[in-house]
């Protein structure tokens, strides 16, 4: 189950903004309510051992850059083996979001959902692949 | 400015013995105003309208008093208030005050009051200083390739530095291995890459009058309080925009720079800073550190007086505490912790995380 995200957007500068703002931090304009899938990429993560009162050591805590902008903090059950651009989906328990490793059932979902006709589907599948691997490259050349 | 560290005095106690050294050196009786910066001294000591309360406390109570607040950089902001008033030819004289007193309270306690300054959304899920600061190292080294070595080398450094100076909290010095062995705290953030909670007070006398030193140049920048709003975070805007301000009004650039000081709240943040500042190539701090570069011996001395890992960080003190530096440094009275020569100086101040910074420019008279 891919969670849908609650942003807004600056009809300015098109900065997308998680959970939504009233206004844009880079502007004095009304922001726009918009949605966003709960998948994204990790941006960066860390795991806090001397949490603030009312949280558990250890506390896994990630920035995830979401599909359509905007990026969002989140916590995470664990970090072992995340990695800096791994794709990720969003869940919310008790309207706490949580990051997780995002399984093969539920990435071939979301490209189904992503995608309107078969045909988009399929190229939509292949891009993604195509930009995995070119990203792994420029890891791999760095 | 009075020793950083554990004190037993209370806060107007610490702020009046820092305003009489900075009078008496400046051979000044009653400044005609005075500019006071504390962070949060409702939270730490439960007194409130905190500029009149100190201005009374040091006699002075029928000077014009304020106070300033930017969150770490408070006392970076309130030096800039008082170059403003004497800029604008409000007053002639202006006695500029920042203190902290934190170690009286229990470590969880304080976290949650200077946690405070973060933004509430990033707060509710347990976003720390440390905890935005372990973020922001994450990236620097997997994307900038900053390896633990050169991370821990700042902390080496700076402890080596503040075993010179006799206001520091930390007089000692560590090895690397201790930095790169102590404890993780936000992982990959480790307790050795951390300031420590001190008590302290730091002043200056800013004239209208020449003096020995003089203000070169000074520029304050701005970011986003939330730290997922920024695009890229292996460098702070506000330093950035603070950086060109300052040398944009000093009519020169980082080349110029004899000795900086730099907020080292977290390693990693005086790494960002120098390359922020220019005052070293972007992506080259970090190898530039680890061949002692930045040491008290280097080609460009960073945080002789220990930073704010080594003389430690009484918050709104420090902007202070690091101009006080600059200008010993620029008069020859750094002791044995002076750099030779030295004519111009920066100090630079992160207030909050990288939302409101400061550079300040210096030059020998």
């Amino acid at each position: 189950m891919i969670e849908i995200i609650a942003a807004s957007r600056c009809p300015r500068c098109d900065m997308v903004v998680a959970p939504p703002a009233t206004y844009c931090p880079h502007h004095p304009v009304a922001m726009t309510p918009t949605d966003l899938s709960g998948v994204g990429e990790i941006v960066t993560f860390t795991t806090l051992h001397t949490p603030p009162v009312g949280f558990k050591s250890p506390l896994h805590i990630a920035i995830v850059e979401l599909d359509g902008g905007g990026r969002f903090v989140c916590h995470g059950a664990d970090t072992r083996g995340l990695k800096i651009g791994a794709t990720v989906a969003i869940e919310a328990i008790d309207d706490v979001y949580y990051f997780s490793h995002l399984g093969a059932l539920e990435r071939a979902r979301l490209f189904w959902r992503r995608t309107g006709r078969a045909g988009d589907r399929v190229n939509a599948i292949a891009r993604s692949l195509a930009k995995r691997v070119w990203k792994g490259r420029q890891r791999a050349a760095s | 400015m009075t020793r950083i560290g554990r004190r037993s005095e209370p806060l107007p106690g610490l702020m009046a013995e820092a305003a009489r050294a900075a009078l008496a050196e400046a051979g000044l009786e009653r400044p005609e105003a005075i500019v006071v910066a504390t962070m949060n001294p409702e939270e730490f000591t439960g007194d409130g309208n905190f500029a009149s309360h100190v201005a009374t406390h040091m006699g002075f109570a029928d000077v014009p008093a304020l106070r300033i607040e930017t969150a770490t950089s408070s006392g970076a902001a309130a030096f800039y208030m008082g170059v403003a008033q004497i800029a604008a030819g409000l007053r002639r004289t202006v006695l500029v005050v920042g203190g902290e007193k934190m170690t009286h309270l229990p470590t969880p306690r304080v976290s949650e009051i200077i946690g405070r300054s973060i933004d509430p959304y990033e707060r509710t899920y347990g976003a720390t200083m440390p905890a935005l600061a372990g973020l922001v190292t994450r990236v620097l080294m997997t994307e900038q390739g900053v390896s633990a070595r050169e991370l821990a080398q700042v902390a080496v450094k700076n402890h080596a530095n503040g075993a010179r100076n006799p206001f520091a909290h930390f007089q000692q010095a560590v090895t690397l291995e201790e930095v790169l062995d102590s404890r993780m705290v936000a992982d990959p953030l480790r307790l050795m890459h951390c300031c420590p909670i001190s008590d302290g007070a730091a002043a200056v006398v800013l004239s209208a009058e020449p003096a020995p030193v003089r203000v070169a140049g000074i520029g304050h920048g701005a970011d986003t309080l939330a730290v997922r709003h920024r695009r890229d975070l292996t460098s702070f805007t506000a330093t950035r925009t603070a950086a060109r301000e300052a040398y944009a009004l000093a009519g020169f650039g980082p080349e110029r720079v004899d000795v900086a000081e730099v907020h080292d709240a977290f390693a990693p943040f005086e790494l960002i800073s120098l390359e922020d500042l220019g005052l070293l190539p972007v992506g080259k701090a970090g190898r530039a550190t680890l061949d002692g570069d930045t040491a008290l011996d280097g080609r460009l001395p960073v945080n002789p007086s220990g930073g704010l890992k080594a003389r430690g960080h009484p918050l709104a003190a420090t902007g202070v505490a690091q101009i006080v530096e600059c200008v010993w440094q620029l008069t020859g009275r750094a002791t044995n912790r002076q750099v030779a020569g030295a004519r111009c100086a920066l100090a630079h101040s992160i207030g909050g995380l990288a939302t409101n910074n400061w550079v300040t420019l210096l030059e020998r008279a």
